[in-house]
């Protein structure tokens, strides 16, 4: 019974699942697109370093893929949930009970997470060959090799979407259904240690490798994901206590600060994809920087290796710049969407249009300055320890271009997506929008 | 404790005195073509200052409509609507915001107060988007007077609705508006509640000398008002003064079997 109503539910509604199908086919399509280097390993007649450079290319972009899948998911299902909380109230008051509810929302994310990896098998068996093909250029692998897309591409794939969509969907759905008997923050607290405490180790770790070892970007590389997801989940927290002491004046000022120091939740959504957009893309691009620079200094013509590395480096901060957008603008989209009414009521107590794009300008400048603080932070803890360890400075001697173009993308994506939302929501009349449903 | 400061009475010289509300030939047609509905159909009338009007009508009447367009939240299609005297034009969104910022208070049914905001944040509200002076005394001093006194560091979530409704009448009375515009004030509460609403409603009127326009489809709380104005079809169908609760619950049946036997 549970499981057409979903079905009807995703019918009738694709719109709103579009941004979890998007990030389930991306999250299918790489890790699909890795893994099948591991099928081609597998089969007859490989020699052993072609087999070496495809298994080892598809454990580190394909563990990844699966951290970034799970996020991605989460985050758009998370958001998914909270815009339906009505329609949750209401099957819950026509006598649906919690578990046939969390059937409900789990059934609709597997059916839009098988629905985004099969989408992605065609594209992924494309994006192999290129892969291959790329590998094969660069004298990395033997041409002979023939690329295979198997049981392990496929499975892997179907299955992280899969065992993602579900996962988060249930958590998801328990946070709305459950009614709320202590406090909320214990489950996260959790996540913020463990993800501080093994980012910290992580980094640290860079420190017990040699400078010319081929792994030696991998942890500061790790270290600075967990780093910035810890600090994008702890930023909300920090923010609400800063926010009182900001000089914020003026009608707009007063209700940004008044609000954000509310809506922790709304948040923290919007500041772990900003952290961790920022962090990453400048601790590889940083590392990267340093790593050329590095061989260029040793003065001998870059190693095959090194361009792959290289490359593949790039192709992991592409994977991550993409879907940390798409988080971010889709936690924006919907947070300011469902901020329609509250945006109706204040024009009713005689806030103008201006008025409110002004305070969600506000509100953006806030998000994107903490965002990129945290995660410039987040990047110099993985980027120093591995200068340190492959130069002899301390500091990328890169200066601030690349972060400043890191920041001009965040703050592009933030003010666009949160300003072009609301313009969006202030079309219908203040009456309108406080008399819809949420 | 509301009296009226001279900053607005300056430079309104139009209109008969003493009138805090008028509308001449207002009309409003909702969709097009064949699907239009005329929701007001020139409507014209005046409301003394210092009244406290009820606004009642068979549902579809045009109850709504009128009170959106007198209070400047929609444009009618044609007429004028004079608010102490300044006439309202339909410019852009943030004209008529900033017109109805220091001349109209609003009570509507389902509150519309804001979650994030605390009960003396959300009373000031309309103070700081004008960017007027707060007097955190008399803020003070409004929020006892509806008997919230002792909520002011609540959210809108910790209280009742009869709580809730009090808070709006004292973000409406906060501004000093020359009309206040009620809709259904009392209809998502239980009587006493209702009670409570309808006499601070009476009390603004009478102590404080403001202008209260309430729709309503309840007779009990329509006799709470000096007079009732009746709507049928987007037309004026009648008024009556000292309303009692039997009389207009009477109009109001007749009035739905005129509309019934007309259609």
């Amino acid at each position: 019974m549970m499981f057409a109503l979903a079905m009807r539910s995703v019918r009738q509604r694709p719109g709103r699942f579009a941004a979890t199908l998007l990030s389930a086919f991306l999250g299918a399509t790489i890790v699909m697109t890795f893994n099948s280097m591991q099928d081609t390993a597998g089969a007859r007649g490989v020699d052993a370093v072609s087999k070496d450079t495809l298994s080892s290319a598809a454990g580190v972009v394909g563990s990844y893929g699966t951290l970034l899948v799970f996020f991605a998911v989460a985050s758009t299902l998370t958001v998914n949930v909270r815009q339906r909380s009505s329609e949750i109230e209401l099957l819950r008051c026509s006598g649906a009970t919690p578990s046939q509810i969390r059937r409900m929302v789990v059934g609709e994310s597997v059916v839009v997470a098988l629905v985004g990896a099969l989408l992605a098998v065609v594209p992924s068996l494309l994006a192999g060959r290129m892969l291959l093909d790329l590998f094969k250029d660069s004298g990395q692998v033997a041409d002979s090799v023939d690329h295979a897309f198997g049981p392990i591409a496929l499975y892997s794939g179907f299955a992280t979407t899969v065992v993602a969509a579900a996962g988060a969907a249930f958590l998801a759905v328990r946070r709305a259904t459950v009614r709320r008997t202590r406090p909320r923050g214990k489950g996260r607290r959790f996540l913020v240690v463990a993800a501080l405490v093994l980012g910290a180790v992580s980094v640290c770790s860079t420190f017990a490798l040699s400078g010319t070892d081929e792994m030696l970007m991998a942890p500061p590389a790790y270290g600075s994901i967990l780093l910035s997801v810890g600090f994008g989940l702890l930023a909300p927290g920090l923010l609400k206590a800063l926010v009182g002491r900001l000089p914020l004046t003026g009608p707009s000022g007063y209700l940004a600060v008044r609000i954000l120091r509310v809506q922790a939740a709304r948040l923290s959504g919007v500041l772990v994809p900003l952290t961790l957009f920022t962090g990453m893309a400048t601790a590889t691009l940083y590392m990267q920087a340093v790593e050329n620079d590095a061989i260029d200094a040793a003065g001998v013509p870059k190693s095959v290796d090194a361009k792959n590395l290289e490359t593949l480096n790039l192709v992991i901060v592409g994977i991550i710049v993409v879907f940390s957008c798409i988080m971010l603008i889709n936690s924006l989209y919907a947070s300011t969407t469902y901020r329609r009414k509250e945006f109706g009521q204040q024009r009713l107590a005689g806030a103008t249009p201006g008025q409110i794009l002004h305070m969600i300008g506000l509100e953006s400048l806030l998000l994107t300055v903490t965002g990129v603080a945290f995660g410039a932070v987040a990047a110099l803890a993985g980027a120093v320890p591995f200068t340190m360890v492959r130069t002899d400075g301390v500091l990328p001697d890169q200066g601030l271009g690349i972060w400043l173009t890191i920041v001009a993308v965040a703050a592009a994506a933030t003010f666009g997506t949160s300003l072009l939302t609301a313009r969006r929501a202030l079309k219908d009349s203040a009456v309108q929008a406080v008399s819809l449903a949420a | 404790m509301f009296r009226r400061t001279d900053r607005r009475t300056e430079g309104h010289g139009a209109g008969p005195a003493g009138m805090a509300l008028r509308l001449v030939k207002v009309s409003k047609t909702y969709g097009s073509d064949d699907s239009a509905v005329r929701a007001l159909d020139e409507v014209t009338f005046s409301l003394a200052s210092g009244t406290f009007t009820a606004v009642m009508g068979p549902s579809g009447s045009g109850k709504s409509t009128l009170l959106q367009c007198a209070a400047g939240l929609d444009r009618p299609d044609s007429g004028i609507v004079t608010v102490d005297g300044a006439q309202m034009t339909g410019g852009t969104e943030a004209e008529l915001t900033k017109f109805r910022r220091n001349r109209i208070g609003f009570i509507f049914q389902q509150y519309n107060l804001l979650d994030t905001l605390t009960v003396a944040q959300n009373t000031i509200l309309p103070l700081k988007l004008a960017r007027r002076r707060v007097n955190r005394e008399r803020v003070r001093d409004t929020l006892t007077a509806v008997g919230l006194g002792n909520r002011l560091g609540h959210r809108p979530d910790q209280l009742s609705g009869g709580q809730r409704q009090r808070v709006a009448i004292a973000r409406a009375l906060v501004t000093e508006p020359s009309v206040i515009f009620a809709d259904e004030p009392t209809g998502a509460l239980d009587t006493r509640s209702a009670r409570d609403v309808l006499l601070l409603l009476q009390e603004a009127v009478r102590v404080h000398g403001r202008t209260v326009v309430m729709v309503t489809h309840d007779p009990v709380a329509a006799s709470y008002a000096d007079s009732v104005l009746f709507l049928a079809d987007g037309r004026l169908a009648g008024q009556m003064h000292q309303p009692t609760v039997d009389a207009v619950a009477e109009r109001l049946v007749h009035l739905g079997d005129d509309v019934m036997a007309r259609a």
